[in-house]
């Protein structure tokens, strides 16, 4: 039977060998030298030790840390509110789909409103929610677009009654915010 | 390895991760907070990891005050990045293949001749044995180090990671982004270097 491979000597020197190589690993004073040389050289490469800082240092590299990171400008930072992460973002996005689809389905009845009715519709709640969902759709990353086709039937819904009016507004705030920052 | 990550986390769970005392929290928690904007919750992570990952780097330079720049270089690296961090494997991997990183662009950029190896042996205590059996030791020890620095990058961040840090061959190639066939290979190439080096020391 051929000797040990390289794998399978690292395989035996950690335990892992297979029975019918470890038969031949049994028999064979050739394989079990070299076993015997990797051995003994992880072992004294483990009695190398690592000095172990004083515990006044790690209170102190905290701190240093924690500074260093303060330094970092600050567009690395999360500027969304905690409630408006891409786990929110995504069934919305979904949902904002789902609408475009029905809004392009069913045929417009008012095309030609004032524009003053316009900023009277926007200021609503109902229509601040809505005018979000579209803006949705174009703000939404391939990723979260990606991740989009994978959500669970329902879950659009749920997520959506986790907002309240207040943050649904907000919402539509910060995403006209987020498009007009685009724009310029 | 600890904490599996899940990140992919419904909206609700959010407001259970930020009533539960961050302390409490699991890695993958942790992470949501902390880009949830929990700034508190990142240094958590710091002070759960910080231990790992300085001697991940001590043992890439052999000295306090370089292990603890890198150390202190891979966290903020990891803060950065944290956006990145995807869950799929443990935070302590990702956080470890960061630290190696971080440690070979070091020692790379600075390779083993003008490496200054600290005496690490300094705090032990040498009168349980003779003086010149001690020395023999610390030698013995300095040597084996110079072997370790003086390998290819793979093969030493592989021989640190599985002597030092107790590593399945599996953790190891999630660290180092390869595979298990490789991490033998390079654990196999690593000792018999190392035997060679040390085997023609004086
Ligand atoms: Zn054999």
């Amino acid at each position: 039977m051929t000797h040990l491979t390289s794998a399978e000597l690292i395989d035996a020197m950690e335990g892992m060998l297979i029975p019918e190589r470890a038969a031949h690993l049994a028999a064979c004073g050739a394989c079990r030298r070299r076993l015997d040389d990797l051995s003994s050289v992880l072992n004294e490469a483990k009695q190398v030790s690592c000095p172990e800082p004083s515990p006044l240092f790690w209170t102190h590299f905290s701190h240093r840390v924690r500074a260093a990171i303060d330094t970092e400008p600050a567009e690395s930072r999360n500027a969304w509110p905690s409630w408006l992460r891409w786990q929110v973002l995504l069934p919305f996005g979904t949902m904002a789909m789902i609408l475009m689809a029905l809004m392009l389905a069913v045929p417009r009845q008012v095309a030609t409103d004032s524009s003053e009715n316009d900023v009277a519709v926007m200021d609503t709640p109902a229509a601040d929610s809505a005018d979000a969902l579209e803006m949705l759709v174009g703000w939404l990353d391939l990723e979260t677009a990606g991740a989009a086709a994978v959500i669970e039937p329902g879950f659009v819904e749920q997520a959506f009654l986790e907002l309240t009016s207040e943050e649904q507004q907000e919402l539509a705030r910060l995403l006209r915010a987020e498009l007009s920052r685009e724009k310029s | 390895m600890p904490h599996e990550s899940a990140l992919a986390i419904a909206p609700w769970t959010l407001c259970v991760v930020t009533q539960t005392p961050l302390a409490e929290l699991d890695d993958s928690a942790l992470v949501a907070a902390a880009l949830d904007g929990r700034r508190e919750a990142f240094d958590i992570i710091v002070e759960r990891h910080r231990r790992s990952v300085y001697q991940v780097c001590y043992r890439f330079v052999n000295n306090h005050e370089d292990a603890s720049d890198l150390a202190q270089d891979a966290f903020v690296r990891a803060w950065k990045g944290l956006r990145s961090f995807k869950g799929q494997s443990a935070l302590s991997t990702w956080l470890y293949r960061i630290a190696v990183n971080v440690s070979l662009n070091k020692v790379s950029a600075k390779r083993a001749p003008t490496e200054s190896i600290e005496t690490t042996d300094q705090f032990e205590d040498v009168r349980i044995e003779g003086a010149p059996q001690a020395i023999l030791r610390k030698e013995r020890a300095a040597a084996v180090r110079r072997a370790i620095a003086s390998l290819p990058d793979k093969q030493r961040a592989t021989l640190i990671l599985r002597t030092y840090h107790d590593m399945s061959h599996q953790q190891i190639a999630e660290v180092l982004g390869s595979s298990v066939g490789a991490v033998k290979a390079n654990l196999f190439h690593a000792l018999t270097n190392l035997k060679k080096i040390l085997g023609s020391e004086p």
